[in-house]
């Protein structure tokens, strides 16, 4: 995977901004979620001979309101229908069935498709109302009869009143039949048939609040094995659970933290070590982390440090002080593996978001906008000038716009097309094949 | 916000950080956040651990150079930040929230608000907000430290006749009379499991001993 080449711009154009990107495990879904509570999901068009140029582009397949505005009247507080995370179910039957959490509550969609219609009933009429019983004179069987295709997003479950903190992730288990949600002190486990109880798996609020130094920040199962999952911390740490070895994960099994290194040290340095995202590789070897200014890829066998550092955006080292005062020190950005787990994304601010090739060192900076993206155009490399000199393309550390940030990015799970979402606007890329 | 119309702005932040104290411009940005936290319904508790931390930082190595200079320079003092912090935690805390009962003492909501406490008024009214959060913010902390995990609740409520009280206190049977400068031997006797090392985070209030002395004396049932 050499560059990004070709460019298919979906321009979403909505007032909300997209608060998550998820591709399903063939990659022919691409479900976003907006701050608004609203989910839409995009299919893949099939490649036809009449259309050859049409190659997989992402059309809107369904559009619902998966979560509304609450109103907890106990706390006075409102609950946000933000959707924090989206998670698909691997496909069992011809339904598609898919978790979005807000802050609160998560709740499981089945999306079907409806194209056949079945007509001739004994007792109603076409119109649906019920036949006079006289009209009655033979029997006939209904026949199904094509119509357009529909397609019905209906909740199935909800999953609620587990969280007394801000849930920050969901993810789906192995075994397909259980998950967890992750909230700022607590993880729970839930099986999806039921609703009413879910288990308390980790919990890391104190006796006394006042002793809190640490929250949850990400948690994620492996993509294997069934018993295990890794949840990350505020202070840059990363703990690896065994549900095999005690019903409550208080004790992890492995701990990952990478001594700090005492030149860089700063006011800042336990912010910009809290890890915002953690991602197993697909293989299960591997995890990712992200912090404030890096990625790191840790191998699951050495906890001691990771095995490889990459800097997204060191030129803000120097400007955290800065960076602190309007917040964006705080900002969570996600990252995400290509499907050979050789190429790791995330995002930055500008709406540029850099690739990085972890075989041949090879990294890009690429940016996601109108300007830049015409349709089937080849994106540019983009280049942030840290020096005095600034070059012809470069752009300047202080010219750089810190409310355009790509906090949500996701890659297709087999194929070189990637989604980013920078604000209101969804991006899809993918590799020109000359 | 950082923007091209904002350039000149940056870099004259970035000199005045290092001509200041950069350490006190940190120390006066967290507080601010911290009180705007405070103000919100609901705080982010993320952020407000992670400030928390980066003031606890700050006074942990402030306290280790122990320079008086630099310490005359401080708007707020080392005990009050911590009672600021421990109170806005504190407010995170949700009565609902159903975890293991270790302590027993109502949290969160019970407290009574008191948005001075951050500590960017303290230049003004220092003796104030120490006497202030003496009864309330320290209490609540001293309360919550060891002293009453290995009390049952009946062994509490049960002499403690709790009518005369009214609802403007937030826990007065759970009030433990451990300010050295009362100095009595009653209390340490009756709550036997008292640990007395945190005694000496508790600060002296000057102004409110009389009150104090007025809860002991109920508390003792003399």
């Amino acid at each position: 995977f050499l560059q990004v080449k070709g460019a298919i711009d979906e321009d979403v154009a909505e007032a909300d901004i997209i608060s998550t990107v998820e591709f399903n495990y063939t990659g022919d879904l691409l479900a976003t979620g907006d701050k608004g509570g609203r989910v839409v999901i995009f299919q893949r068009e099939q490649e036809t001979k009449s259309r050859p140029l049409s190659r997989g582009e992402y059309n809107v397949y369904s559009t619902f309101q998966s979560h509304e505005p609450e109103f907890d009247y106990l706390k006075s507080l409102e609950i946000e229908e933000k959707i924090n995370k989206i998670r698909w179910l691997p496909q069992q039957n011809a339904a598609h069935f898919l978790l979005s959490t807000n802050d609160k509550t998560i709740k499981l969609w089945k999306i079907s498709e409806r194209d056949k219609r079945a007509e001739g009933y004994n007792l109603k009429d076409e119109d649906g109302r019920l036949r006079e019983p006289f009209r009655v004179t033979e029997l006939r069987v209904p026949t199904l009869k094509p119509m357009d295709l529909m397609v019905e997003a209906s909740p199935r479950r909800t999953f609620a009143n587990a969280h007394t903190y801000h849930i920050n992730s969901s993810s789906v288990n192995s075994d397909y039949a259980t998950y967890l949600s992750a909230d700022d002190l607590r993880i729970n486990l839930w099986h999806l048939e039921v609703t009413n109880r879910s288990f308390n798996i980790v919990d890391i609020k104190p006796a006394n609040m006042e002793e809190l130094t640490e929250v949850i920040t990400a948690a994620e199962f492996h993509p294997h094995h069934c018993n295990v999952f890794v949840y990350s911390s505020s202070k840059g740490t990363i703990r690896l659970c065994d549900m095999r070895s005690s019903a409550l994960c208080d004790q992890h099994s492995k701990f990952f933290e990478e001594p700090e290194d005492p030149s860089s040290r700063s006011f800042f340095s336990e912010i910009i070590s809290s890890i915002s995202d953690v991602k197993f590789s697909h293989s299960g070897r591997y995890m990712m982390t992200r912090d404030y200014l890096s990625v790191k890829v840790w191998d699951l066998n050495m906890e001691n440090r990771p095995v490889e550092t990459y800097q997204v955006h060191e030129y803000l080292r120097s400007k955290l002080c800065s960076l602190y005062e309007n917040d964006c020190i705080f900002d969570k950005f996600e990252c995400c593996w290509n499907g050979s787990d050789s190429t790791i994304m995330t995002g930055s601010y500008n709406n540029f978001f850099r690739t990085f090739e972890r075989e041949t060192h090879r990294d890009i900076t690429l940016e996601a906008s109108r300007e830049s993206s015409k349709p089937r155009a080849i994106l540019k490399p983009r280049k942030v000038c840290t020096s005095g000199k600034r070059k012809k393309d470069e752009i300047s550390v202080d010219s750089l716009d810190f409310n355009k940030k790509i906090l949500h990015t996701a890659w297709h799970p087999t194929e070189n097309i990637i989604a980013v979402a920078a604000t209101n606007n969804l991006y899809l890329f993918q590799e020109k094949v000359n | 916000m950082l923007g091209r119309g904002l350039k000149r702005k940056l870099s004259d932040y970035e000199e005045n950080m290092a001509g200041l104290s950069s350490r006190q411009l940190v120390l006066n940005m967290c507080l601010t956040k911290l009180q705007t936290y405070k103000m919100l319904v609901e705080p982010n508790l993320h952020r407000s651990v992670l400030i928390a931390n980066t003031v606890r930082q700050i006074q942990e190595e402030m306290r280790q150079e122990s320079n008086p200079i630099e310490n005359g320079l401080l708007i707020v003092s080392d005990d009050d930040m911590s009672s600021a912090i421990s109170s806005i935690l504190k407010d995170l805390d949700f009565v609902e929230d159903i975890s293991p009962p270790t302590c027993l003492v109502p949290t969160g909501d019970d407290q009574p608000k008191f948005p001075e406490n951050t500590g960017l008024k303290l230049e003004d009214d220092r003796q104030d907000l120490k006497g202030a959060e003496c009864v309330f913010g320290s209490f609540e902390i001293s309360n919550s430290t060891s002293y009453l995990k290995d009390l049952a609740i009946d062994d509490i409520f049960e002499d403690i006749d709790t009518s005369m009280y009214d609802s403007d206190f937030c826990c007065p049977p759970l009030m433990p009379p451990r300010s050295p400068s009362l100095a009595t031997e009653e209390p340490l006797k009756t709550f036997p499991s008292c640990n007395s090392s945190s005694a000496n985070n508790i600060q002296i209030c000057r102004t409110d001993l009389s009150e104090l002395d007025h809860i002991m004396e109920i508390l003792v049932g003399s």
